[in-house]
């Protein structure tokens, strides 16, 4: 089993594109939820989200999730200094969910309220998850194995899981993982209709918190087999050294009560990377501020860690859940957080539950270093991934 | 060592057969065309009290393979047991209908129960509930080879000893939408066709100790990207996927027996999977349609391909080799044993 | 409107919103249970119940406030339908 590192980050986020200005954000603990431009919200109960700001690097048209993807992906394997024959064998594993919905989405509404029905080829080309992975993979000229994810929420999770097990089996020695979503109206509507969102920027684990808040974005890592990093001297961020992705096979959306899958997937990464849940200085929490998911997985971190024992802030605060890129951006503060020293804040955070036997750092990053951290992504219905990083 | 995978179950659901390995079995020894929707009726005999009303048809399809696969596998399923599904459209019915919802009567024409199938895991989700499979489930989202895709992932977490047995397929649904749609992107002649087939791959070890049949084993397998546009045919045939395939199932090119292709009646597609396979084999094997010909393209018959690889491969006495490639220029290859 | 007159309303919604056969809802009563693990009740999970708020919410005009405890509505037809006639504000 080789050892798995970080050579290379990507972002673009509601902070605007670029690595540097998403830690920027991130690190200040500024909430960048506002209200919608993209779709129409008329009539919905939550009319905010954490858009990318305008303008959106690339062609429009070009749908604007893979924009995100290629951006993000972009900036990643320039960041790690891939050449040519180094991409030619790195293998792509991308998590999508949307994929170019909200193109589609366009065409549709306009289809059906027009009752004409204009060529559809330019707004459904890129209708599938698997669209952003075909268009990162022949701009940037990948030629290793190459996969789309779909799980939910944890796709940009489950990415960087997947690509860490080809590059640990030693199936290629270089992955790009990572995950992008752009705001959609099928998404954001759903969420409005499940009475999941929150009216007002969502505060997790927060007392007074109501909901979540829906973002979009892309972030994507390099990852490397450690040795092959050394020979080409590349510079390492971190260590990926463990992951754990389950299932509750619970309930199609409600996660299991005790939050038993969430669990099982932090104790794996834990076993798996053969660290000590005290060694674990930081949790970035899935943390959407829905009532259910930070009651449970304030449990679920409780039965691994114990009371009190470990630093734990959510990126949505800030960013919103970005769904498919959720897993991978957040994934990208992690890391950071490691690298530069301050955990991360939880914005919007004034009255901490007092069932959350945590401290989650309200507002302000905390000046500490940290050896080890986890990243937690907990979708919809029990797919469960948790990532954990350890100082290089 | 390198854990050997070995396939103990298969569950079909499509236009062709629906039933486990015997079932499977007398398909592949006379099969017949059978393309197109398949009847409800099949389906609903099948499945608990509930779920018909609850689980969208794609889901439904994948649920009922799953549960047959693993009552032919005679496998128990907990928390070490994964599930990696691949499909190429999803539940887009499902996402038409929660759309049109919401254009007929706006905020409160939008339906809870549908949303969650908008999004693409909902049949993996379906099928991990139906079984209690708890550990990691994957959905593969790809064109064309989503199936092979899963079988080589499922392969990978064996091996590598994450998983101690893995569901692995494919899973798609004819639908009007989608049909008009590929008509106009222009994927020149393929035919359609829908259902799930979901096998159980596990090491030999737990296989041997459960005293589980064996219907194949995976030697080896690799996949790539080919240089292409996004839902284009590439110029080259140079590609190490085969190969790679191959060096993984200790195999040479001249040990191979039957060759299965993922040709569907995409005629520029296809001919550039004849050119593929051409370069990197020679002219010298026979060839045979990994059944898309007969079953129509859908993310199933890629896991079928694999069964029917192994039958071959038992009758034949030499391993079989399953190929696909994709539009966009994803290639996959898997050498399959008896 | 008279809790009779919901219920026969609420029939409608079970087979249009939440897709049940309709052979199953015409023997719904009012003393039918409505949560799932009753015996005798009709098999609703927490998915169900969103659904089913969404559409009395659409249908009768009610809106459902999240800060209250629902539960004792949606005990059995009869609460729910009790509930709903006094709330109504289309018919």
């Amino acid at each position: 089993m080789k050892r798995v590192v970080v050579t290379g980050l990507g972002a673009i986020s509601p902070f605007g594109p670029g690595v540097k200005a998403y830690w920027e954000g991130v690190r200040s603990g500024t909430c960048a939820i506002r209200p919608v431009t993209l779709i129409e919200t008329d009539g919905f109960r939550c009319r905010i989200a954490a858009e990318v700001p305008d303008p959106v690097p690339g062609s429009p048209r070009r749908a604007r999730a893979d924009r995100l993807a290629l951006a993000a992906a972009r900036e990643a394997i320039d960041d790690a200094g891939l050449g040519a024959a180094e991409r030619k064998r790195a293998a792509l594993i991308v998590g999508a969910v949307g994929g170019g919905m909200l193109e589609a989405e366009a065409w549709y509404w306009h289809a059906r309220r027009s009752g004409v029905a204009p060529r559809a080829v330019h707004a459904l080309r890129s209708i599938l998850p698997y669209s952003h992975a075909d268009v990162v993979g022949s701009r940037l000229g990948l030629g290793g194995p190459r996969e789309t994810l779909v799980t939910a929420c944890s796709s940009g999770a489950a990415s960087l899981a997947v690509a860490a097990d080809l590059v640990a089996d030693g199936v290629v020695p270089v992955a790009l993982a990572g995950g992008a979503d752009a705001l959609t109206r099928i998404c954001f509507m759903g969420f409005n209709a499940l009475r999941l969102l929150d009216p007002d920027p969502c505060r997790p684990f927060d007392l007074a918190r109501r909901g979540m808040s829906i973002g979009e974005g892309a972030g994507f890592v390099v990852l490397e087999d450690a040795a092959h990093a050394r020979a080409r001297g590349a510079r390492v961020y971190a260590e990926l050294a463990g992951s754990g992705t389950t299932t509750d096979a619970f309930h199609v959306t409600s996660p299991h009560p005790d939050g038993e899958g969430m669990a099982r997937a932090m104790a794996t990464a834990l076993a798996r990377a053969r660290v000590a849940p005290k060694s674990v200085g930081y949790v970035n929490a899935h943390g959407t501020a829905t009532l259910q998911n930070d009651r449970i997985e304030a449990r679920a971190l409780r039965a691994v860690f114990g009371d009190g024992a470990v630093l734990v802030s959510s990126t949505k605060s800030m960013i919103g859940h970005t769904m498919a890129a959720a897993g991978s951006l957040e994934a990208v503060a992690t890391i950071l957080a490691l690298v530069h020293e301050p955990v991360p804040p939880t914005a919007n955070l004034t009255t901490p539950d007092p069932d959350v036997a945590f401290d989650c750092v309200p507002a302000i990053a905390r000046e500490t270093a940290v050896e080890c951290a986890i990243s937690n992504s907990f979708g919809f219905g029990g797919q469960n991934v948790t990532l954990l990083f350890r100082r290089s | 060592m390198t854990p050997r995978v070995v396939i103990t179950g298969v569950g079909a659901v499509t236009a062709g057969v629906t039933g486990g390995a015997a079932a499977v079995h007398a398909f592949l020894s006379e099969p017949r065309p059978a393309l197109g929707c398949m009847a409800d009726s099949a389906l609903a005999a099948r499945l608990l009290d509930g779920e018909a009303r609850r689980l969208s048809r794609v889901c439904q399809f994948a649920v009922t393979a799953g549960r047959l696969a693993v009552d032919d596998a005679g496998l128990t399923a907990g928390d070490d047991v994964d599930l990696v599904l691949g499909t190429e459209f999803g539940d887009l019915r499902s996402t038409v209908e929660f759309a049109d919802g919401y254009l007929a009567s706006g905020p409160p024409g939008l339906s809870a129960l549908i949303f969650p199938n908008t999004v693409m895991n909902t049949m993996a989700a379906a099928t991990t509930i139906a079984v209690g499979a708890k550990g990691s489930s994957l959905t593969l989202n790809a064109p064309t080879v989503a199936g092979e895709l899963a079988i080589v992932r499922a392969t990978a977490a064996i091996a590598g000893g994450r998983a101690s047995a893995v569901l692995a397929g494919g899973v798609d649904q004819i639908d009007p939408f989608l049909v008009s749609m590929l008509e106009e992107l222009g994927t020149g002649g393929e035919r359609q066709g829908e259902g799930a087939v979901v096998l159980v791959l596990e090491t030999e070890a737990a296989a041997r100790e459960r005293g589980a049949h064996r219907l194949g084993e995976i030697m080896g397998s690799a996949s790539g990207a080919l240089a292409a546009r996004p839902h284009g045919v590439g110029r080259s045939v140079r590609s190490s996927v085969v190969a790679d395939a191959l060096a993984a199932a200790g195999v040479g090119a001249r040990d191979l027996g039957v060759v299965y292709v993922s040709a569907s009646g995409d005629r520029a597609r296809d001919a550039w999977e004849t050119g593929l396979l051409t370069a990197a084999l020679g002219v010298d094997h026979e060839r045979r349609s990994a059944l898309r010909h007969l079953i129509g393209a859908h993310a199933g018959a890629g896991a079928l391909g694999v069964v029917a690889a192994a039958e071959a491969a038992r009758a034949s006495g030499r391993p079989s080799l399953v190929h696909g490639v994709a539009r966009g220029g994803s290639q996959v290859a898997l050498v399959v044993g008896p | 409107m008279e809790p009779k007159e919901v219920l026969d309303e609420l029939r409608t919604i079970f087979v249009t919103r939440l897709r049940f056969e309709p052979h199953r809802v015409a023997d719904v009563t009012l003393d039918t249970p409505l949560p799932k693990g009753v015996d005798g009740s009709i098999g609703l999970d927490s998915l169900d119940f969103i659904e089913l708020s969404l559409a009395v919410e659409d249908r009768f005009g009610i809106v459902m406030d999240d800060a209250q405890d629902l539960a004792p509505h949606f005990a059995t037809f009869q609460t729910l339908c009790h509930f709903i006639a006094e709330r109504a504000t289309t018919t």
